[in-house]
């Protein structure tokens, strides 16, 4: 190794005040970070507003990948939408799947783009986290709102302002769910036909477009 | 762990900067699939992260006065405002990636992959936020201490000689260097509690303890891009039970293995094999590529550097001597 440095007695003062100091900070953030991920307990019950401080916006993470059990449910979302003629006659159009779409552009593709992988999969995902009921159709809280503002933005701009020259005027979903059959040895008896639950109508507008083009 | 040091040899060290190679692995990792993801989300970037994304400047304005999150797309939500940054972003990454002016440019990306991916988190996956975490720690790292640009003109500049520098001088890059090694602890810390969070949540799963796990990801519509390779995976009992097994084995482990360095390197090649794996068999390898950028800062320095002579076939020169 190369010489030692001899340190004078201020320069050891800064180095060890520093030392300390981004020794606490750092020791502080880990246990933030532990308290964040880790089941909650007393001391992140305790400490709650401390943590949550660290840890939000930036920090946050969720690395329950798979965990406790992996997802074993496909869950399809489909749209539809009901259309007005220049003479006011309104007809209800067939049933579309918006993750239908996305399946075909995941398969066979070494690199899915989040685009077809992610956006409506999660937007699905945040829908059901913002309405808790049993019918999953009241939104809980101000996100709700914009869970469902998010999730018609997704399928009107997959779905166009028109459908056959007809402008669209209000829009309905349906989710359906089905369990994944288990492996060919298990002796579980298993339902795995698809489970459809629909929403309410939801009206379009002309904003509901916006920058959508 | 060449066997015990004397205290007094450990404090020096402390105002070294540890473990470069690892630092300049996980930059160039996290680079590598930052900027891979961009250039392919490049035709979609608009509808992802822009003017056409329908989760609308206006909706995440909402939510950002909720989060507080930051992100430079909530200025304007003009398009030319965002192509810029998404340029900004794809050129961060290539200056991470090469290692030039890495102080600056690490600053750049992190502000960049914050901004983008803040202007829609619904979007993300894991990767992304692996990607995340890791782009704001590398701020504070010295990452372009080697197989860098700044290496590489520091090298042709003539070596500088530390015990020639004044105090401040020596001062400073002493702080430097104990912010880089906490950062490093930071990033270790991290992954450490991916792998135990990871592990000991699935411990607790009817699915892997019954053996059958790994089925069930193969068999969900979005994360089987071949389902002749997903169906021809999970045909066998025995495969399925030993891969459900064996990864909730090695995540409870690995924190442990990291008391014993040939056990933490047999462990880490299987992790890294079971991300190449998942990169292919669940169509995710950005999210595969960056967990493995974040695993390489426990390889050991002595691979590094054989990798480096492979890759360059010289000595390695220049460069503070590694840790691990």
């Amino acid at each position: 190794m190369t010489a030692v440095r001899v340190w004078s007695k201020p320069a050891r003062v800064v180095l060890v005040t520093a030392g300390v100091g981004l020794a606490a900070c750092t020791l502080a953030f880990l246990a933030a970070l532990f308290l964040h991920v880790a089941p909650e307990n007393s001391v992140s019950r305790a400490y709650r507003g401390q943590v949550d401080a660290v840890v939000y916006p930036e920090f946050e993470q969720n690395w329950k990948l798979f965990a406790p059990n992996p997802l074993q449910q496909n869950v399809t979302v489909d749209a539809r939408v009901q259309t007005i003629a220049d003479d006011g006659a309104v007809t209800t159009r067939d049933w579309l799947g918006l993750t239908a779409r996305d399946l075909a552009a995941v398969r066979h593709n070494p690199a899915p783009s989040h685009l077809d992988q992610n956006l409506l999969r999660r937007a699905w995902d945040f829908y059901e986290t913002t309405h808790p009921g049993e019918d999953q159709a009241v939104a809980a809280g101000p996100r709700g709102k914009l869970a469902e503002e998010y999730l018609k933005r997704i399928a009107l701009q997959r779905l166009g302002r028109t459908v056959a020259g007809e402008r669209v005027l209000q829009i309905q979903f349906r989710v359906g769910a089905a369990t994944v059959a288990p492996p060919a040895w298990s002796t579980e008896q298993v339902d795995t036909s698809v489970h459809y639950r629909e929403l309410a109508w939801w009206p379009v507008n002309d904003e509901d477009y916006r920058g959508l083009s | 762990m060449t066997g015990a040091r004397p205290v007094g040899d450990l404090l020096p060290r402390l105002l070294t900067t540890l473990a470069p190679y690892q630092a300049a692995v996980l930059r160039i990792g996290v680079a590598t699939a930052w900027g891979g993801f961009l250039l392919r989300e490049w035709p979609n970037r608009r509808v992802l992260y822009g003017d056409r994304s329908p989760w609308s400047a206006e909706l995440n304005a909402r939510l950002l006065a909720d989060t507080h999150a930051f992100t430079l797309l909530a200025w304007n939500d003009g398009r030319w405002w965002f192509e810029a940054v998404y340029l900004l972003a794809l050129a961060a990454a290539a200056a991470m990636l090469l290692g030039w002016r890495t102080r600056a440019s690490s600053a750049v990306f992190a502000l960049t992959v914050l901004s983008l991916q803040n202007r829609d988190v619904f979007v993300g996956d894991g990767g992304d936020n692996v990607v995340h975490l890791m782009a704001i720690y590398l701020v504070f790292t010295r990452c372009g201490a080697v197989w860098s640009l700044d290496a590489r003109r520091r090298a042709r500049r003539g070596a500088d000689d530390p015990t020639a520098w004044s105090e401040p001088r020596a001062v400073l890059d002493a702080l430097a260097a104990m912010l880089h090694n906490c950062a490093m602890l930071v990033v270790a810390v991290q992954v450490v509690l991916v792998y135990a969070t990871a592990g000991w949540y699935k411990v607790q799963g009817s699915r892997w303890q019954d053996g059958t796990a790994v089925h069930y990801p193969l068999h969900l519509g979005y994360f089987s891009p071949w389902p002749e390779l997903s169906a021809l995976l999970g045909a066998s009992l025995v495969v399925t039970f030993l891969l459900s097994y064996g990864t909730v084995i090695a995540q409870v482990a690995f924190p442990f293995t990291l008391a014993n360095r040939r056990l933490k390197n047999a462990l880490l090649a299987v992790m890294i094999g079971e991300h190449l794996a998942i990169a292919v068999v669940l169509g995710l390898p950005f999210f595969s590529l960056a967990m493995i950028a974040a695993d390489a800062v426990f390889l050991p320095t002595a691979a590094l550097l054989a990798v480096e002579r492979r890759l360059t076939g010289r000595q390695p020169t220049g460069g503070p001597p590694g840790s691990r």
